[in-house]
C-alpha cells in the first residue's frame, strides 16, 4: 500500500514541475469564475446604462415642451440628433434617435395626436433597455399632457384612464443574473476534468512515450498499485483544481453588486462545503476515465487530443442546464455529471440535500472508479501497451 | 543464477523466439550475442517477466518467474533497451523513487546513492534535472536506478549501444565490478568486440534460436575458427542467417 503513495507523490512532484500542468490548473480554475464575474458586471452596467440615458433628438425645435419635459426627468440628457437618423442607427453611429417632425408643433397646438418617431435597431441587444425606457418616458408625457387637456375642458382625467398602471420592474436583469448562477455547476465539473488531465495523461501515455513504463513495472509491486497511485495523484490534482474554482467563484460572487441586481446572495460556508461534497464524487471518476482513455494513446499529445474530446461530455449537459435547471429531480443525484449539476442547482437554490443523495453519488462514483481502474490495470498488463511505442 | 528453459514467443505468425534455453551462472558475465532481430530483446523481456512466454519457463535463483513474479523480479535488476527517464526529475530522485519502490529503507538509500555516485562518477549531475542529459549520462542514471536494490541477477539490454568511449569504459568497469561481487550478469549485444572483451560465457542467437552456447574457447573449438569474429560469422551466417 505504501507504494501507492510513493507513486502518487512522484507523479505529483513530476507534474507540478511542468509549467504546462500548472497553467492548465490555474486557467481551468480561474476561467469559470472570471467569466461569471464578467457576465454579472455586463448586466449591472447595462441596467445602470438604461437608467441614465442620453437621447439624441432630431428636430428639438419642433417640440420645445416635450424636449424640456424629457430633460427634467432624472438621468436623462438631451443630445442634438443626427441629420439622417435612420442611416445613423443602421450604421451604429447612434444607438437610437428620437425624431420630431415639423408637423408636431401644429398638431400639438391643435390637440391632435402629434407624431414622434423612435428610430432603433432591434437586433442590438444592449440598446433594448434604453429604448424601452424612452418609450416609457414618452408614454408618461403623453398621458400627463392628455390629463392636463381634459382638466382644461372640465373633464376628470380619470375617465380616460381605464387602468391605473403601477410601475412594476419587469426584472429581466434579475432573471439573467440568476441564470448566470446556472453556469457554476458546469464550471466546477470542468475544473475537475482540466486539473486532472495533465497527470492522467502524462503518467500513462507520457510514460509509454518516454519508455519509462517498462523499467517502472519491473519494480516488485502488484500491477493495480501502479494504477491506483497514478489515479490518486490525478484525482488529488482534480480536487485541488475544483476547490480552487469554487473558492475563486465565491470570492467573485462576494465582490459583485448582487443585491443591486436583485439576486439573493446567501451562500454560507456550510453550503460551500456541501457543494464540495456534491461535486467531489466526479473527482474520483473523471481522472479514472481520463487514465483509461490515455492508456490507448502512445504519446502525451495523442492522449491530450482524446481528452479534449472527452471534455464535450460534461459541457453539453452543462450548457443545457443553464436554460433548464435540473431542480426537484432527486433521482438524478447519483448519476455522474448530471447528478453533480442537479445537486449544485439545488444547493445554490438554497435547498438542503438529502444525505441519501450524497451517499448515492459517492457509492456510484466509487464503483465506477473501481471498475475503470480495474480495466486500466488490465491495460497496464498488456504487452502491447508496455512495449508498443 | 538465471535459467531459461525452452522459451517460445510468437507475434502473430512471426516466431520471435523459438525454443531458447540458456543458463547464466553467478559470478560470471554471460553475453547474449546476435545480429539485430535475432530475438535477444524478446528473450530478455521474457526472462525479466514483462513478456509472457507461450511455452517454457524462467527460474531466477530457482524461483519461477511465471508463478512467483514479484519474488523473482525482486532478485533482478534490469536495464531495458531504452533508458526511459523522467525529464523533470534529478538522478537522485530517480534512484530514490525506484529504491523506495524496491523496498530499500529510506535511511539506507542516501548511503547507496553515494556509492553509485562514486562508482559511475555522477557527482556533477546528481541533483540536476535529467532533461538535456547526454546519452551516456542517461545510461548511467538508468543503471544506478536499476541496481539500487543490490539485485543478485542483472540483465542489461545493449548497455553500451551508442555510448562514447569514456561511457563505454565506465559501463564495462561496472560489469567487471559486479562480476567480482559474485553476481550473475547477463547482457545482450550485437557487437563482437564488446562480448569478447567481457564475457565468460556466450550465448549466440540467430533468427530466434540459440545457435551455440559456451565459453569463448568452446565456440572456437566448435567452429574451428581462429578468431571469435570468424566464429560468429560462421555461426549466424554472413547476412545474419543461421548456418
Amino acid at each position: 500500500m505504501n507504494a501507492i503513495f510513493l507513486i502518487a507523490a512522484k507523479e505529483w512532484v513530476d507534474a507540478f514541475r511542468d509549467r504546462r500542468s500548472l497553467y492548465t490548473l490555474l486557467i481551468g480554475a480561474l476561467f469559470g469564475p472570471l467569466m461569471i464575474g464578467f457576465m454579472f458586471n455586463q448586466i449591472a452596467r447595462q441596467q445602470k446604462a438604461a437608467q441614465e440615458i442620453q437621447i439624441p433628438v432630431t428636430g428639438p425645435e419642433n417640440a420645445p415642451v416635450l424636449v424640456s419635459w424629457l430633460a427634467q426627468q432624472s438621468g436623462v440628457e438631451i443630445l442634438p440628433g443626427p441629420e439622417n437618423p435612420e442611416e445613423a442607427v443602421r450604421e451604429r453611429r447612434a444607438e437610437f434617435v428620437l425624431v420630431i417632425g415639423k408637423e408636431f408643433a401644429a398638431k400639438f397646438r391643435d390637440s391632435r395626436p402629434a407624431p414622434v418617431q423612435v428610430v432603433s435597431d432591434a437586433t442590438s441587444q444592449s440598446t433594448r433597455s434604453k429604448v424601452s425606457r424612452l418609450n416609457h418616458l414618452l408614454a408618461a408625457f403623453s398621458s400627463e399632457t392628455g390629463g392636463l387637456r381634459l382638466m382644461a375642458r372640465g373633464v376628470s382625467p380619470g375617465i380616460v384612464a381605464t387602468l391605473k398602471i403601477e410601475q412594476v420592474e419587469v426584472a429581466t436583469a434579475q432573471q439573467r443574473a440568476a441564470m448566470i448562477f446556472n453556469f457554476i455547476p458546469m464550471f466546477l465539473v470542468l475544473a475537475l476534468f482540466t486539473a486532472g488531465m495533465p497527470i492522467a495523461s502524462d503518467s500513462t501515455a507520457g510514460e509509454r512515450e518516454r519508455g519509462s513504463l517498462e523499467p517502472l513495472l519491473l519494480n516488485p509491486i502488484p500491477r493495480w498499485q501502479f494504477v491506483a497511485g497514478k489515479w490518486l495523484a490525478a484525482s488529488a490534482a482534480a480536487m485541488l483544481g475544483m476547490a480552487l474554482t469554487l473558492s475563486v467563484t465565491m470570492a467573485v460572487l462576494f465582490r459583485l453588486p448582487l443585491e443591486e441586481l436583485g439576486v439573493r446572495n446567501a451562500v454560507s460556508l456550510a453550503q460551500v462545503l456541501l457543494l464540495l461534497a456534491a461535486v467531489a464524487p466526479m473527482g474520483l471518476i473523471a481522472p479514472a476515465v481520463q487514465m483509461f482513455v490515455s492508456c490507448f494513446a502512445r504519446t502525451f499529445k495523442e492522449a491530450q487530443s482524446y481528452l479534449g474530446l472527452l471534455m464535450i461530455l460534461p459541457t453539453i449537459p452543462g450548457i443545457v442546464i443553464v436554460f433548464y435547471p435540473l431542480t426537484n429531480r432527486p433521482w438524478l443525484h447519483p448519476l455522474p455529471i448530471l447528478g453533480q449539476y442537479a445537486m449544485v442547482s439545488e444547493i445554490l437554490g438554497g435547498k438542503d440535500l438529502p444525505a441519501l443523495s450524497l451517499l448515492g453519488a459517492l457509492a456510484v462514483a466509487a464503483s465506477l472508479t473501481g471498475l475503470l481502474l480495474a480495466l486500466a490495470t488490465r491495460l497496464f498488463s498488456s504487452e502491447k501497451i508496455i512495449f508498443g511505442r | 543464477m538465471i535459467a531459461a528453459q525452452n522459451l517460445h514467443k510468437q507475434f502473430g505468425s512471426v516466431v520471435a523466439v523459438d525454443n531458447v534455453s540458456f543458463v547464466a551462472p553467478d559470478g560470471a558475465v554471460t553475453g547474449v550475442l546476435g545480429p539485430n532481430g535475432a530475438g535477444k530483446t524478446t528473450s530478455l523481456r521474457m526472462v525479466y517477466g514483462l513478456l509472457k512466454p507461450e511455452r517454457g519457463s524462467v527460474l531466477i535463483d530457482g524461483i519461477d518467474m511465471a508463478s512467483h513474479t514479484l519474488a523473482a523480479q525482486r532478485r533482478i535488476g534490469v536495464l531495458p533497451d531504452i533508458s526511459g527517464l523522467y525529464p523533470r526529475l534529478t538522478p537522485r530522485e530517480h534512484i530514490r523513487y525506484f529504491g523506495r519502490l524496491q523496498g530499500v529503507p529510506s535511511a539506507e538509500l542516501d548511503h547507496r546513492i553515494d556509492t553509485w555516485v562514486r562508482l559511475l562518477d555522477l557527482g556533477s549531475i546528481i541533483d540536476r534535472r535529467v532533461a538535456g542529459f547526454s546519452h551516456g549520462e542517461r545510461t548511467k542514471v538508468a543503471l544506478a536506478r536499476a541496481l539500487v536494490h543490490n539485485p543478485g541477477n542483472i540483465l542489461l539490454d545493449e548497455p553500451t549501444n551508442g555510448l562514447d568511449v569514456m561511457s563505454t569504459r565506465a559501463v564495462r568497469e561496472l560489469i567487471r565490478h559486479l562480476r567480482a561481487e559474485g553476481r550473475c550478469v547477463v547482457f545482450s549485444s550485437h557487437v563482437m568486440q564488446e562480448v569478447s572483451a567481457l564475457c565468460d560465457r556466450i550465448v549466440v542467437m540467430g533468427r530466434g534460436k540459440v545457435v551455440a552456447e559456451g565459453t569463448p574457447e568452446d565456440l572456437l573449438t566448435l567452429t574451428g575458427c581462429a578468431s571469435l569474429e570468424d566464429a560468429f560469422v560462421h555461426l549466424v551466417g554472413p547476412h545474419g542467417e543461421t548456418a
